[in-house]
């Protein structure tokens, strides 16, 4: 090969024939590889992998939470849960602002003229002109 | 080789390695065409896209983009040369992006239940107020085309005129999936991650994805970068699929469960065995125009997932278009936007008017 190449004057650069070598070796890597994940067996280690995981981290979070509650509470301070559970009331309003915004713009539809926003499309400037008569 | 040559090389490596480290390691900005927030709820919020073209040159019909949970839109307006959003903009379209948000733990209860009946229902609601158009056109990709596929049947006569699903898991009966065996019954305690961490983090959704094609993604990935690091257009588009794919958001627990046991486990939703708030999901009360697109490639969604629901649907007119590229590759590889966006483009003009 490297003689042909030189007989056609082009130079041989010996990184090309390494790039080729590593690219033929991933390829074939990256087959055997897609067929290894695709196991039995290695569906299983994972997940005993994971359960590992989760049975010896499990005891250390329990009690950094209680820990952490009990100062919290100390400190006068809201747990992560009081937070939660603020944030969850935040988006129970949110859905009675947006069934009110929405009552709003049915009204808004068939009685007033409305003073429109410049970005408003058209299309929804011409409906309520519509409504409006 | 003398010793001036070694010298040369050395210092050229280390060069490139330098360049190579910065790359690898900088995000670049995407999601770059401007919007307006029309309408948000908790942490999600309808955006519409400055529209290129004034109303009366414009297709009539909106179109929705609505993408997975447990990643971001961002991926659709890669970058201004690389953009399925522009395209779409100079095509005509009034375009509208329904972004999820990233879940706190306030939102780990968070269902498909809630997705498709509270979230997806009220963004079209406004969509329709917003446009003064009752009818509108849907593109669910991914997991979005799980809610987009739900809503369909659960609100035949709602105002979806087209229905777009792209690479839409739907089907998983078949158990020999790589993802299926990974979170078997027996195999993946979906319950011990939830209550530990409430939402399924994003990195372990990330590794899950990655794995499936671990040296093309931990070794050939880099290989690509470092084969092409003098090359400024490649470096680009390189670090902008980059900072997307690192940007891993967490997925809302209870949606995720869902995911697991009612879908990947037990396929409820093509058995017709699926209720969300009490509403049996029956596919074939879809009625709208449907344009299912498959990625031959496809090894997240491979295309025997996607290919039932057009047997099953109502809908009079349907059609199954398949493209020879992967996952992701598929919306913004070299292909995209030669092949994938011209037909929907063309499938959906057709219908839009």
């Amino acid at each position: 090969m490297a003689e042909k190449q030189a007989t056609n004057g082009q130079s041989s650069d010996p990184a090309d024939s390494f790039r080729q070598l590593r690219d033929n070796y991933l390829d074939a890597w990256a087959k055997s590889m897609i067929d290894v994940v695709n196991t039995d067996a290695y569906a299983k280690a994972t997940g005993a992998l994971l359960d590992t995981c989760l049975g010896v981290s499990s005891p250390f979070r329990e009690t950094m939470e209680k820990a952490m509650l009990q100062t919290l509470a100390q400190l006068s301070m809201p747990s992560r849960a009081d937070i939660v559970s603020l944030a969850e009331r935040l988006t129970n309003l949110e859905l009675k602002i947006d069934d009110m915004d929405a009552k709003l713009d049915r009204i808004e539809k068939v009685f007033v003229r409305p003073a429109r926003p410049a970005w408003r499309p058209a299309a929804a400037r011409r409906v309520t002109r519509k409504g409006a008569k | 080789m003398d010793a001036c040559n070694v010298v040369d090389q050395v210092q050229d490596l280390q060069q490139r390695m330098i360049q190579f480290t910065k790359a690898a390691t900088t995000k670049i900005r995407i999601d770059q065409t401007p919007r307006q927030l029309v309408w948000s709820l908790n942490k999600t919020k309808l955006y519409r896209y400055r529209p290129v073209f004034p109303e009366e040159k414009r297709h009539r019909l909106p179109l929705l983009l609505v993408f997975a949970l447990m990643s971001r839109p961002s991926i659709l307006d890669l970058r201004p040369q690389n953009s399925y959003v522009q395209y779409m903009l100079r095509q005509g379209y009034d375009l509208y992006l329904l972004d999820w948000g990233i879940p706190g733990l306030e939102d780990k209860n968070l269902k498909f239940d809630d997705y498709v009946l509270e979230y997806l229902t009220r963004a079209i609601r406004k969509l329709k107020t917003f446009t003064g158009v009752e009818e509108f056109s849907m593109l669910g990709w991914c997991i979005g085309a799980i809610l987009a596929t739900s809503y369909a049947s659960l609100r035949p006569d709602d105002g979806l005129r087209n229905l777009i699903l792209l690479t839409a898991p739907l089907d998983f009966s078949n158990k020999e999936m790589t993802f299926a065996k990974w979170i078997g019954e027996e195999r993946f305690d979906v319950d011990g991650v939830l209550d530990m961490f409430g939402n399924m983090p994003g990195d372990m959704m990330d590794y899950g994805a990655k794995a499936l094609k671990p040296v093309e993604n931990y070794i050939g990935n880099y290989m690509k970068l470092w084969d092409n690091i003098e090359n400024p257009n490649v470096v680009e588009a390189w670090q902008a699929m980059h900072t997307w794919v690192t940007d891993n958001i967490p997925m809302a627990g209870g949606a995720f469960r869902q995911l697991v046991v009612d879908l990947y486990r037990n396929n409820r939703l093509l058995k017709g065995e699926w209720y969300l708030r009490g509403e049996r999901v029956d596919v074939s009360r879809i009625k709208a125009n449907l344009l299912t697109v498959i990625a031959e490639a496809d090894h997240i969604t491979p295309p025997c997932m996607s290919r039932p629901i057009v047997d099953m649907v109502g809908s009079k007119d349907k059609e199954l278009f398949t493209i020879p590229a992967g996952h992701i590759g598929i919306m913004v590889g070299s292909g995209a936007n030669k092949v994938t966006w011209p037909h929907m483009d063309n499938w959906l003009a057709k219908r839009s008017g």
